[in-house]
């Protein structure tokens, strides 16, 4: 049994989170740590795990206080620059599909009268905090972007560990607008203000500055990333953009974010500059796809038989840059256009065009859309996104499933209807 | 008329004439559209300012069997919304424009199907804030602001101050005339069915508001008369209902007609409500001050009322149920939801558990729009009522 599956193993027989922070602690201990990292064959993927290991054990360990638990399209720049240490539930809640623990949370989350309706990453988060899985929050920063759910989970989250009064939300308008961004900033200065006064600490705006800055080149790198990948079709082993979700923003704002994307960068290259010495496969090329939403975290088989198939994901939606250079010397205002310029925002014309820019840019021959239980914002869209790409002559498929619950994925019927799409494309 | 019915000791006359919709709301149900309806949905948008513009606010209650929609929508979205664009789809012409709001992930989404599938109806989408500070107001205002140009878009008349101002009166009669049924409807629930009772609520909400509050005046003026004749000698008007414990319904677009049919059936006695098609509508008025801008009261109405589970505090949401559960002795809770609404599920586990704390059982319900199963509700609804 490899180092994986015995943490696999170890955390399903010991769920409690006494276990959990002792096999952080074990886990973060350097030399451990980069053995960890050894396993995964590729920088990026060492990175990825080595950074997420350590800022779970900074969220886990009591000692990083205060913690905030931030949804997942809130400006993470904020939580560093206030000196708050950030922790993703949502994020968590794909770890416990990887890890197995999912029928656990789900189960606690449904005999709390949460409906087995609701999002799964929503659910099995609130039943790790009904299990008291995760690390006490401090405060908690959510907002209404892309969809209702966090703001709802959350506000629970924040009852259940009594400190509704440092609960946010961050209300994100609708349409881009002057009086939208003005309503925008105020809110996230007003948040970072309040927090202050609780903390006892002055605002620093030069710590903003910092973050900003970091973020900044985040940004940057991430465009340079997306624009190898206009090309590259074959991969590092293991590579998943929808590995990236964490980083792409929960570490926004940090040092660690812009070496994982160095990173990142530097594999690819690498796989760039083989392929362009090798020269393209004429006989056979490989269908380029284009993937919308996200994927099932736990083990499954739908990247395997695109990858036998021959086709590869060019690029994923969630890797898309949707928000401009932030200007450091307007921390608020920057962060409200970060929130503003989200293309999960508003109108789901926002959505089809940077898909349909994504689709030209990255030649996709055909679009996968995860259609994950639960997730209204995203399905009722779905109908809308097809014709769209429709009338570029690239076909979608609506893939019904769900990122964490395996349970309710039927994976014969996964297989079947990607089969069916990969025969589309290649008539 | 009114004086036969007072002279009539036949309880079960009383009872059909009070029930008589079609007698006492004829005018409301005549076919006459002159004016051109504006289609809407929620609670939060402003009607004063669709009637400041000259049109009549219509909403769509989706009366329609879903099929079509089926196609557009996934299988796990709320029902309404489904049953709202069939009836687009079939009857988009009834409607000079529609206004939609961001009420949740599910409104978004249709305000985006018609847009695209009906691309050459006029519709607007209002961005309704989730927050309710000062800000917000400020900021709802403004969004107010932007719908009423849309209005006047539509017919090229500018809408100024008088417009709104007496929009604003006609709306806050309106809601004055619903409060004071809802007033007589809990103290003769025994005599007005529940089934009349959102039956008058849908009218509110779908009718010229001039016919229609004509109409609920002349219903007032009967039942109320009713009211004071049971008040003095009352003994032959009750009956065991009124013995039957209080109950409170709570829910979102609540609007099927078969159920209210067969809650009117049952032993049931229906004392507080807590719906997209009742309080949430006709509580609070707007307040208009001398000094202050006429959309900023309008806004502060809006973002004051009875608040929809979509909004952030749902401390303040409980606390409003907590004191309709005080003041009307409610003995239990039945939670009724559509399917899918995930504003209303993610309250469910806070709402079970303060109800708990307070002792009061409450029964859970999802149900499909249009498409009622009676038999497995009744049989859930009987059991509910006969613990308690």
């Amino acid at each position: 049994m490899g180092i994986k599956d015995r943490l696999k193993t170890g955390i399903q027989k010991n769920l409690n989170q006494r276990y959990i922070k002792r096999l952080l602690g074990i886990m973060s201990v350097k030399p451990v740590l980069y053995a960890y990292g050894k396993t995964f064959p590729s920088a990026s993927d060492r990175y990825l795990n080595i950074f997420t290991i350590e800022s779970l054990k900074k969220a886990y360990s009591g000692s990083n206080r205060p913690v905030g638990y931030g949804s997942l399209f809130v400006p993470f720049e904020m939580f560093y620059a206030l000196g708050i240490t950030p922790f993703l539930p949502e994020v968590m809640a794909g770890f416990t599909a990887g890890l197995g623990l999912a029928p656990q949370t789900l189960k606690e989350a449904s005999s709390n009268w949460y409906s087995q309706d609701l999002c799964t990453f929503h659910r099995s988060a609130s039943g790790a905090v009904e299990l008291d899985l995760f690390p006490r929050p401090d405060y908690i920063i959510t907002s209404n972007l892309a969809c209702d759910a966090a703001q709802k989970s959350f506000y629970m989250h924040s009852l259940k560990y009594d400190i509704e009064k440092n609960f946010y939300l961050i209300d994100v308008p609708y349409r881009y607008s002057e009086e939208s961004l003005r309503y925008l900033t105020s809110q996230i200065k007003n948040i970072c203000t309040d927090i202050c006064s609780k903390t006892g600490k002055k605002l620093d705006i030069s710590m903003f500055e910092e973050a900003i800055k970091l973020s900044n080149e985040l940004r940057k790198l991430a465009i340079e990333v997306g624009s190898l990948r206009k090309t590259l079709v074959n991969y590092p082993p293991s590579f998943n953009g929808l590995n990236f979700i964490m980083p792409f923003h929960g570490l926004a704002g940090t040092k660690e974010a812009v070496i994982l994307y160095k990173e990142i960068y530097k594999d690819l290259k690498k796989y760039l500059d083989k392929q362009h010495k090798e020269g393209p496969d004429r006989n056979k090329p490989a269908k380029r796809i284009l993937w919308l939403h996200l994927k099932p975290y736990y083990r499954n088989e739908i990247f395997d038989i695109l990858y036998r198939e021959n086709c590869r994901v060019v690029f994923e939606e969630i890797n898309h840059v949707y928000w401009p250079e932030l200007d450091y010397k307007k921390p608020f205002e920057s962060l409200a256009k970060k929130m503003l310029s989200n293309f999960l925002a508003g109108s789901i014309d926002n959505r089809i065009d940077i898909t349909l820019k994504a689709a030209r840019d990255y030649k996709a021959d055909g679009t996968i859309l995860f259609s994950h239980w639960g997730c209204r914002q995203s399905n009722g869209g779905a109908r809308i996104i097809k014709d769209s790409l429709k009338k570029l002559n690239i076909p979608t498929l609506v893939l019904d499933g769900d990122c964490v619950d395996q349970s309710n994925s039927s994976q014969g019927q996964v297989k079947t209807r990607l089969q069916g799409f990969i025969e589309i494309l290649n008539s | 008329m009114t004086q036969d019915i007072r002279n009539t000791e036949n309880p079960d006359k009383i009872k059909n004439k009070v029930n008589d919709i079609e007698y006492f709301f004829s005018s409301t149900l005549s076919p006459v559209n002159k004016k051109g309806a504006i289609g809407w949905f929620c609670t939060y948008m402003p009607e004063e300012l669709i009637i400041a513009g000259g049109f009549i606010p219509v909403r769509i209650f989706g009366r329609k069997k879903i099929i079509k929609s089926e196609s557009y929508f996934p299988i796990n979205f709320c029902p309404y919304i489904k049953s709202g664009w069939e009836s687009l789809l079939a009857a988009a012409d009834n409607f000079r424009a529609l206004i939609f709001t961001n009420s949740c992930d599910g409104m978004r989404r249709f305000f985006d199907i018609t847009s695209k599938y009906l691309d050459r109806m006029p519709s607007y989408l209002l961005d309704v804030p989730h927050l309710k500070n000062n800000e917000a107001i400020d900021f709802f205002a403004g969004n107010t602001g932007d719908m009423k140009m849309f209005i006047e878009k539509l017919n090229g008349k500018k809408i100024d101050d008088k417009d709104i101002e007496n929009a604003i009166r006609l709306t806050n009669k309106k809601r004055r005339l619903l409060k004071e049924y809802s007033r007589i409807f809990n103290k003769l629930s025994h005599l007005i069915d529940i089934s009349t009772y959102y039956k008058v609520m849908e009218l509110s909400m779908i009718s010229d508001p001039e016919i229609f509050m004509d109409n609920l005046e002349r219903y007032l003026d009967f039942i109320g008369n009713i009211d004071k004749t049971s008040t003095g000698n009352g003994v032959s008007l009750q009956s065991d209902h009124m013995n039957s414990p209080a109950i409170m319904i709570i829910g979102n677009f609540i609007a099927e007609e078969k159920l209210w049919e067969m809650l009117s059936k049952m032993n049931l006695k229906l004392a507080s409500e807590d719906l997209c098609t009742s309080n949430r509508y006709f509580e609070k008025q707007v307040v208009t001050d001398d000094n202050k801008n006429l959309l900023k009261s309008i806004a502060e109405r809006y973002l004051n009322k009875p608040q929809c589970m979509r909004m952030a505090n749902l401390s303040s949401k409980l606390a409003e149920i907590e004191n309709n559960i005080v003041k009307n002795k409610i003995k239990g809770v039945i939670f009724i939801t559509l399917k899918f609404c995930d504003n209303m599920l993610y309250s469910f586990p806070l709402l079970k558990q303060r109800l708990n704390d307070m002792g009061i059982p409450v029964l859970y319900l999802d149900i499909e729009y249009n498409n009622f199963s009676e038999g497995q509700v009744k049989t859930r609804v009987q059991a509910f009522l006969e613990m308690l």
